[in-house]
């Protein structure tokens, strides 16, 4: 019997949460960013310790100092971004932190033990693959293999599914319950309910850094679990789109086509229009994004603006057209984090804020950091702080901002509600449709299935590269998207 | 107390903390050393910022795009005793003409560095560290293994070290310091206000960010090389007028001091944050340590080597240590009082 239980006081961080995990069962932890998730998580792998409180393994008290630690005591944790050895193969990343046993490797061992784990786990990866050529899915599959090498008891979940298609989702569930049939302890933590509803047994919200309820499954609905999430009713979960009248066409894209990348992608774009894109994880949807911004050019095909064919192979092409992309990736390609917010906001436009010798008019920009601060509600005291100090919906609005400022006539959004909690999601939704309202055309590409149907006018849908077809949203249901990016004659 | 948590940023905390420790050296040296502030201090310890500082400055630019340059001694060298060179043979040559005639020696060395790195995407540690070979060699060659004279040299190059601006009793502002004032003042504020300043940081804080932003990445490295280049130049012209007496080694070790002086000012050695001011305060901490050990006899001159190293450790341990600590409690509270 495993028993953890922890009343811990930190600071804000968490605030004397207990929780209880039992073998063979699948524990979801859900919350708004900050409730203190990632804390706890932390606490239970070693890599922060904490203040009061104590872990008790199978009824015993534990100590657990490090990671090193943590694993000897068969906990484990996978992330929504796996950190494997790109430069090592499959089976040596499973097996590299317990190569220590005798001198020498035992290479023809290593190789079948990990082909035997991967097997068991019915995931099909070659072992002696190089990790960084394997898709995320397979690198998560790698992680799990990785814990079940060192005999986990305890297996904590972070956000496995985040960057995930809905295909791979299922593979991964179905490896989550193979586990909890092996009498591991799982503890599921994610942003989409209704994947905690497929999977979880029990549920436990935290919220502020405090312990909300724990609740079987069965007791709890999708609006009581949100309510407490958020400790405030949330009438509807998506802002429904509402009718817009759509403008005349502004942007056209015929057979756009890039090497072993995509081909023939064909649409229109009309003002006040949302177009979303949908499809599964390695449908090269961000790929369209990126050569429409000039980022990784298209090799053929046209792009028609207002009537007239543009070629874009840059960035600072696209911007000048009006066309903009709002990275999925606020840290490593969106924000620069030590900079103010102010001046993130003016990055892409900084010509307009140009005097004489170049010099920077600080009022004028300041003008703009307010008025989008106001205009969006950037929770914030002070513009001039670093986005650093923002939390992610904020930094997502700091983004928006700073493109929405370039007066773009088209903005290509990467899944703009990554990773931010309920609460901002739903300003997020209700900022693009308002922007829909005022004229702007904007495309968006989101792994988020009840987003892009809620959200879009019209869905366009890809597999591998390949465009499946293009739906009214009114005539679709989630059900016939995912048949068209799943491939008609495949099977889920 | 929140107010002020907004306006200390980590590297104006820095720059107090420098500015806090040039006193207390101030303070210690003299209490183990007779007659220890006095004008002569100022006046030496002056002159030889005068030089570091330019040099730091050159350094700091380039450091804030996360590159390197390792060349600056070289090319410190090579100008020198290019404009001596040329001003030994014909004494006519105009003040401005020399300093011009640096000033492009050296961003033309530094231009070729940018190129390679910008635009040939050699990491910057491997094209300077070749450089910096290059352009000794490249010196060796051009001098013949000759040394430039002071003699040679026309007066008013001679007369331009002990040239003062300001005078207060022996107390001396030197053209060579005033001069060096300028220009950091010139590049702070451009930093700090113009566009070009914003990009340098957005470049060094996120490269990715700023090609999406529409800059041009590559062009503001290059040009980044080229005013580290210009700016080593406008060094060996004050190294010239300074010591006169140019032989093949000259500026040998003013890479290692440059990058002290920008590792010990706070600029962030991964890019993206540091102020020219931090740099140049670095830059009075080496040399002020410098001059006032080598007058305390206690200190075997062995030792005074392992002061820069030390420094560079110790600034390096106190960023990772006490700098992180305050950053992270600093981001800690602003979140919170966000949220």
């Amino acid at each position: 019997m495993l028993n953890i239980s922890k009343c811990f006081d930190m600071t804000q961080a968490l605030d004397g949460v207990s929780l209880k995990m039992y073998p063979g069962e699948i524990h979801a932890l859900v919350g708004e960013n900050g409730a203190g998730k990632s804390t706890l998580i932390k606490i239970l792998t070693g890599i922060q310790q904490a203040d009061q409180g104590e872990i008790r393994l199978s009824g015993k008290p534990v100590q657990i100092n490090n990671s090193q630690e943590a694993q000897a005591y068969g906990i484990a944790a996978i992330y929504q971004e796996p950190l494997l050895f790109p430069d090592l193969d499959v089976a040596e990343n499973i097996f590299i932190s317990h190569q220590n046993q005798g001198f020498f490797v035992r290479w023809n061992k290593i190789y079948e033990e990990a082909e035997k784990i991967l097997n068991d786990l019915g995931v099909r990866i070659d072992v002696h693959n190089a990790a960084s050529g394997l898709t995320i899915a397979a690198q998560q599959a790698v992680e799990i293999a990785k814990a079940i090498s060192m005999n986990v008891r305890v297996l904590i979940m972070d956000e496995p599914t985040a960057s995930l298609s809905d295909h791979e989702v299922n593979q991964l569930f179905r490896v989550a319950r193979q586990l909890k049939q092996d009498n591991v302890a799982l503890l599921f933590i994610s942003h989409r309910l209704e994947e905690v509803f497929e999977i979880a047994d029990r549920i436990t919200v935290l919220r502020d850094g405090r312990h909300i309820s724990t609740n079987a499954l069965s007791t709890v609905t999708k609006d009581s679990l949100v309510k407490e999430m958020v400790g405030r009713e949330v009438d509807q979960f998506y802002a429904t789109g509402k009718t817009r009248v759509v403008g005349k066409r502004i942007c056209s894209v015929k057979n756009l086509s890039k090497e072993s990348t995509f081909s023939n992608i064909n649409f229109e774009l009309h003002e006040g229009e949302i177009l979303g894109f949908a499809g599964l994880v390695g449908s090269r949807r961000t790929d369209v994004g990126l050569a429409m911004f000039g980022i990784n050019p298209a090799d053929s095909g046209s792009i028609e603006l207002e009537g007239k064919t543009v070629k874009i192979n840059s960035p600072q092409t696209a911007k000048k057209l009006g066309i903009v992309y709002m990275t999925e990736d606020r840290h490593q390609l969106g924000l620069a984090m030590p900079m103010s917010i102010t001046s993130n906001i003016t990055l892409p436009s900084l010509s307009r804020y140009l005097g004489k010798f170049g010099i920077i008019n600080k009022e004028k920009e300041d003008e703009t950091a307010n008025e989008f601060k106001n205009r969006l509600q950037i929770k914030t005291t002070s513009l001039e702080q670093e986005v650093s100090t923002l939390s992610g919906g904020n930094q997502q609005k700091v983004m928006f901002s700073k493109w929405l400022n370039t007066q773009p006539k088209i903005i290509i959004l990467d899944e703009p509600t990554r990773g931010i909690d309920v609460g901002a999601k739903a300003e997020v939704h209700a900022m693009i449709q308002e922007l829909a309202e005022k004229g702007l055309s904007i495309i968006c590409i989101s792994s988020d299935l009840p987003e892009v149907l809620a959200m879009s006018d019209r869905i366009l849908i890809m597999r591998e590269g390949k465009q499946m077809g293009i739906v009214k949203s009114q005539n679709a249901t989630p059900e016939s998207v995912m048949s068209l990016a799943m491939g008609q004659n495949k099977e889920s | 107390m929140n107010g002020l948590l907004h306006k200390l940023r980590p590297e104006r905390l820095r720059e107090l903390v420098l500015l806090l420790l040039i006193f207390v050296v101030l303070l210690f040296f003299s209490t183990v050393i007779e007659y220890y502030l006095n004008a002569r201090l100022f006046n030496r310890v002056s002159t030889s910022v005068a030089i570091m500082g330019v040099l730091a400055i050159g350094q700091t630019l380039v450091v804030l795009t996360r590159n390197i340059d390792l060349s600056v001694g070289s090319m410190v060298g090579f100008t020198a005793y290019f404009v001596g060179q040329q001003l030994s043979q014909n004494n006519e040559i105009t003040p401005l003409v020399a300093i011009f005639m640096a000033i492009g020696v050296g961003a033309l060395m530094g231009g070729f560095n940018g190129f390679l790195v910008a635009f040939c995407r050699i990491p910057a540690i491997i094209v300077t560290l070749g450089t910096m070979a290059l352009y000794r060699t490249l010196l060796v060659e051009y001098s013949d293994a000759q040394t430039v004279l002071t003699v040679n040299l026309p007066q008013w190059l001679l007369d331009l070290p002990r040239f003062n601006v300001l005078s207060y009793e022996r107390l001396h502002l030197r053209l060579m310091v005033a001069g060096m004032l300028v220009v950091v003042i010139l590049f702070q504020l451009s930093l700090r206000y113009t566009s070009f300043g914003r990009k340098l940081y957005a470049v060094g804080s996120n490269p990715e960010a700023a090609r999406n932003s529409g800059f041009p990445n590559r062009k503001i490295i290059f040009t980044a090389f080229v005013m580290c280049g210009a700016l080593a130049g406008l060094t060996g012209f004050m190294y010239l007028a300074r010591f006169g007496n140019i032989t093949v080694v000259a500026g040998s070790g003013l890479e290692l001091k440059s990058v002290a002086a920008v590792v010990v000012g706070g600029v962030n050695i991964f890019g993206g944050s540091g102020s020219i001011f931090g740099a140049v305060l670095g830059a009075v901490i080496i040399d002020l340590l410098e001059n006032s050990l080598i007058r305390w006899l206690q200190i075997s001159e062995f030792w005074r080597d392992a002061m820069l190293g030390i420094l560079i450790l110790a600034s390096v341990a106190t960023d990772s240590v006490i700098m992180k600590r305050f950053r992270d409690y600093r981001l800690k509270k602003l979140a919170q009082m966000n949220s």
